[in-house]
């Protein structure tokens, strides 16, 4: 396995085209995995960074997926309620947006606003370490960037991912109930609704999708950062490029993920 | 010497590009050798090293060190010949977010089993040797620049390696700093037995620490031999180049 495929160390002799870019990616994207699974099984974990990270992709994550989940299930819930309660549907208002939050809201809510807070930061750090050789110091030290750097942020992304997910899910329907609860739906009607309609396996498949969603959000950015060449500009679009790719490939891999996991449902 | 060589470096070619930075070097440093590499900017020099330290794979020929083909070994195999090689980087290459203490005890802490009172010392011992020790609880930010480049130099002895790569040890030192830090390249190399290659272009400095001396030309060697020959070679590249750096000293 290439390791050196992700920081490109190899002499590009050519100007490279849009295609071959495409799988240079994809292929760096793909060693990185491997290399940072093996790290993660190697038990030879960076326990203080990878703390620090969880406090950083997770912790100081929770109030701002809590705040668009709540505003996103009042939004969601006031369009559905408006609707089924004149045709006499009010009773199915708090299934509506639970489901919809559980299978769909939650983690892609999740997966965009730790897109924006954590896979930029964790892109430009990485890639002002890259371009001031702080990698190669590293690498120097005889220390895998892949197992100091990339491992620690994976196995924090992991952990947190469904628990900001669980929080997205309770925030979003709580923002939904204050919302029905404003059409005259009484809570018990509102959570009899929740517990007709959802099931224990759309809260459990959202989570899936988060850690999918972790994956990408994670591997991506590292490997834009590490990847990063030319100064400071350099750094800039790689951070950009660490959002917009992770972004691009959540939104794919959310459809995906809802045909294998919820499409017979 | 009949002995492995530390460096050998065969016909190296580095192109990057479209450019060829590296033109078949070829140099050989033995054990306990002290060896300068000069050149003007741009010759290349921090390229050969960055290929002598596996960090960058050259297009062609072959880097042994100690009896392995760093060139050509994978990134996991080359992290075990780099834990006998330091490196001291030319813009020191700090991690940041990390002490002067904790950049210091980065190897040590990920190679070796040792008590926190033993790497204490050693990082304070190393400290000392640069002239640095007490600085232990700083961040980089809060270094000069010739600081910052001792905690480097510290940080690359911490692990106790048989050859240290020096890029440019003393450009942008004080004339006493740099002097120290000849003399401790000095010294490790007579009490410890270092192997050391330092790349410079400053010249005196060159010739009061080194056994050999490459000059370097546009990713070539074009002359080689001890620093006297150096000094007394005919070569009008090396002659103009020794002119040249001697009268910026003058300055
Ligand atoms: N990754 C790279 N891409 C393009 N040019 C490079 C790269 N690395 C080095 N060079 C070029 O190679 C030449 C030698 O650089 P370097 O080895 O840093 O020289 P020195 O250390 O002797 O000043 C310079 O002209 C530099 O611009
Ligand atoms: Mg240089």
């Amino acid at each position: 396995m290439r390791e050196e495929l992700v920081w490109q160390e190899e002499a590009v002799s050519e100007r490279l085209n849009a295609l071959h870019h495409t799988l240079g990616f994809i292929g760096a994207l793909w060693v990185l995995l491997i290399a940072s699974l093996r790290g993660l099984l190697s038990g030879r974990i960076e326990l203080k960074e990878t703390l620090h990270q969880m406090a950083f992709i997770g912790a100081t994550s929770v109030p701002i997926v809590a705040l668009t989940s709540a505003f996103t299930g009042a939004v969601v819930t006031l369009y559905s309620a408006s609707l089924l309660v004149d045709v006499g549907g009010g009773s199915f208002v708090g299934g509506a947006i639970s489901l919809a939050m559980a299978r769909e809201l939650a983690p892609i809510l999740t997966g965009i606003m730790v897109t924006a807070r954590c896979g930029s930061a964790i892109a430009a750090q990485l890639g002002t370490m890259k371009i001031t050789e702080q990698i190669d110091a590293l690498r120097a030290l005889a220390v895998s960037p892949v197992q100091y750097l990339v491992v620690p942020r994976l196995l924090a992304g992991l952990v947190m991912f469904p628990i900001l997910g669980t929080v997205a899910n309770f925030a979003g329907v709580m923002g939904g109930w204050v919302v029905a609860s404003a059409f005259g739906i009484t809570l018990n009607t509102f959570l009899r609704s929740i517990q007709l309609l959802t099931e224990p396996f759309d809260f459990v498949g959202g989570l899936i999708k988060t850690l999918v969603f972790a994956l990408i959000v994670v591997l991506v950015s590292c490997q834009q950062g590490l990847g990063s060449r030319g100064g400071a500009v350099g750094v800039g679009h790689a951070t950009t490029r660490a959002v917009v790719l992770s972004m691009v490939l959540i939104f794919v891999a959310n459809y995906f993920l809802a045909e294998a996991l919820f499409a017979e449902r | 010497m009949n002995e492995m060589p530390a460096i050998w470096v065969r016909n190296l070619v580095y192109q990057v590009e479209g450019k060829t930075i590296l033109k078949g070097v070829s140099l050989r440093v033995e054990q306990g050798e002290v060896v300068g590499i000069m050149g003007a900017s741009g010759s290349g020099k921090t390229t050969l090293l960055r290929c002598i330290s596996g960090l960058i794979r050259p297009t062609s020929g072959e880097v042994w060190i100690e009896g392995s083909d760093i060139a050509h070994l994978p990134e996991h195999e080359k992290m075990k010949v780099r834990l006998r090689l330091g490196i001291v980087f030319q813009y020191s290459a700090l991690f940041d977010f990390l002490t002067v203490y904790e950049n210091v005890a980065f190897g040590l802490e990920r190679h070796r089993r040792l008590l926190r009172k033993e790497i204490d010392r050693i990082v304070s011992e190393r400290l000392a040797w640069v002239g640095l020790d007490g600085t232990q609880k700083l961040y980089p930010s809060q270094l000069s620049g010739g600081m910052r480049k001792r905690v480097g130099l510290a940080r690359a002895l911490a692990i106790d390696p048989h050859i240290v790569l020096f890029d440019e040890p003393t450009s942008g030192l004080d004339p006493v700093n740099a002097y120290q830090i000849d003399q401790l390249i000095t010294r490790l190399n007579r009490e410890l037995g270092l192997t050391a290659v330092v790349v410079s272009h400053d010249v005196v400095s060159l010739m009061r620490t080194t056994d050999k001396i490459a000059m370097m030309e546009a990713g070539e060697i074009i002359a080689e031999g001890t620093p006297e020959a150096i000094r007394q070679s005919e070569h009008p590249k090396v002659q103009a180049f020794l002119k040249m750096a001697s009268s910026e000293h003058l300055e």
